[in-house]
């Protein structure tokens, strides 16, 4: 893959990841690793701690009584979820206009909260069990977006032409006009991260499972996922509808239309419930789109 | 004057002619304006999902999430405020889809398959409609006229 350099400049300039969300990760996937230890990381990050509260008291976790520390906050939710809450306060700040795709930073990490939440609907029809992987690489599938936005931009009436005049998939055009699509940028950007191999690949791969070789599930549930929350309009821009079907994931997860349609509905649930965890993100963005 | 915002799988109705109503980036979802222009009655639906069958509590707590209980709810929410059968005009626009070859994802064309067969069966015509392709829509209902509006991803906003 041969990347413009301006655009390796970019992702080269993106702020560090987070030290916390780092050990959070860490932590969090070691069941030797206390609670108190998970506390203490986390109140050294005071933005995240002020976040991690608000999403704790949301409606998604469904408290009796509203908790005032993280140590609460940490039993009340417990681990896996402590380390979903961590991704969401502390990735929300790379969130920002994503201009060349028409979308507002707000509208880009409600898209990121469905795609999240989505990939657990749809792991929970599959197998019933949780892989926190997924609402990692759910949250960052688009992450590229943010940085290629003013690339995207630049280049727009080509990119549009190919899509318009010459049935181009957006993925495609991007290829074709700036050298690499969003979701490979997104894949650099987990590398620089020093994200695990599965979680940049899920990103890398998430409009074409189909070109990875394995058979880790966790590509195409996002894949999945993105597909309908696009369908549904959740939080996407003008690229929304000019994406390829690739592969048979019916077939692969032994799916029936009736499936998507229930995965749907859910959805619509599990965001009204989310209603903290999209709006950490200020600004519009919260309307219903479909 | 009020600029009314219908989320996903919700509808609303009025008879104020100093409202207008909006609904945003419809993709494989569907959108239906109705209007009265004798009493300027007019409401809009953004349904989701073709069929309640697939979940008869969710239709109940949230009937404009499908063509079957949210477009009986629209028309009779206008009748209530006056509407009539015979007089309203009805246009819709969305139910679009992405490239898909394998048809795995064509919700958007069974959307459109169900309205249909719905209002063929209740003897309502479609008056416009602008649906199927790949593009996003936004769509707005004007109550003083009556005027209809669709935007496509990218492009102006036209009068349907």
């Amino acid at each position: 893959m041969k990347i413009n350099k301006r655009i390796l400049k970019s992702i080269r300039a993106l702020p560090p990841f987070p030290v916390t969300i780092q050990k959070v990760m860490a932590l969090a996937g070691d069941p030797d690793s206390s609670l108190t230890e998970l506390a203490a990381v986390i109140r050294l990050d005071q933005a995240i701690t002020a976040n991690i509260l608000r999403i704790c008291n949301s409606a998604y976790f469904g408290l009796r009584r509203p908790v005032d520390n993280v140590g609460d906050a940490i039993l009340h939710m417990g681990r896996k979820n402590v380390l979903r809450a961590v991704m969401a306060a502390g990735l929300s700040r790379y969130f920002r206009t994503a201009r060349g795709y028409d979308v507002r930073a707000a509208e880009l990490w409600e898209h990121a909260v469905a795609v999240a939440l989505m990939s657990q609907i749809c792991a929970a029809k599959l197998s019933g069990a949780d892989d926190p992987r997924l609402f990692t690489a759910g949250v960052l599938h688009d992450i590229g977006k943010t940085v290629m936005g003013e690339f995207v931009l630049e280049a727009w009436q080509k990119i549009q032409d190919l899509v318009e005049k010459q049935k181009y998939a957006f993925l495609e055009a991007e290829e074709e006009v700036l050298g690499v699509n969003h979701a490979e940028l997104g894949g650099e950007i987990a590398r620089i991260w020093k994200f695990p191999d599965e979680i940049l690949k899920a990103i890398a791969f998430h409009h074409r499972p189909d070109l990875l070789a394995n058979g880790d599930t966790v590509p195409w549930i996002v894949y999945l996922s993105n597909q309908v929350c696009h369908l549904m309009g959740i939080g996407v821009g003008t690229d929304a509808l000019a994406y390829r079907a690739v592969g048979d994931v019916a077939g692969r997860f032994g799916f029936r239309q009736r499936d998507l349609e229930d995965m749907m509905a859910r959805l619509h649930r599990s965001m009204q419930e989310a209603r903290e965890l999209v709006s950490i993100v200020s600004g519009h963005g919260g309307n219903g789109k479909g | 004057m009020a600029e009314l915002v219908v989320g996903i799988s919700d509808l609303k109705v009025s008879n104020n002619p100093a409202d207008s109503m909006v609904t945003y980036a419809l993709g494989s979802c569907i959108a239906v304006a109705v209007y009265d222009p004798a009493v300027k009655v007019g409401g809009l639906l953004h349904f989701m999902l073709p069929d309640s069958t697939l979940d008869a509590e969710k239709a109940r707590e949230t009937p404009g999430m499908f063509a079957d209980t949210g477009i009986p709810l629209l028309f009779k929410s206008c009748y209530k405020m006056g509407a009539d059968k015979k007089r309203m005009v009805v246009k819709v626009a969305g139910g679009a889809s992405i490239l898909d070859e394998s048809n795995f994802f064509r919700i958007g064309q069974k959307n459109i398959m169900a309205m249909r067969k719905l209002f063929w069966s209740n003897n309502v015509l479609i008056d416009a409609e602008d649906t199927g392709r790949n593009c996003n829509r936004t769509l707005k209902l004007d109550l003083a006229t009556g005027k209809v509006f669709v935007k496509r991803s990218g492009g102006p906003m036209e009068e349907l």
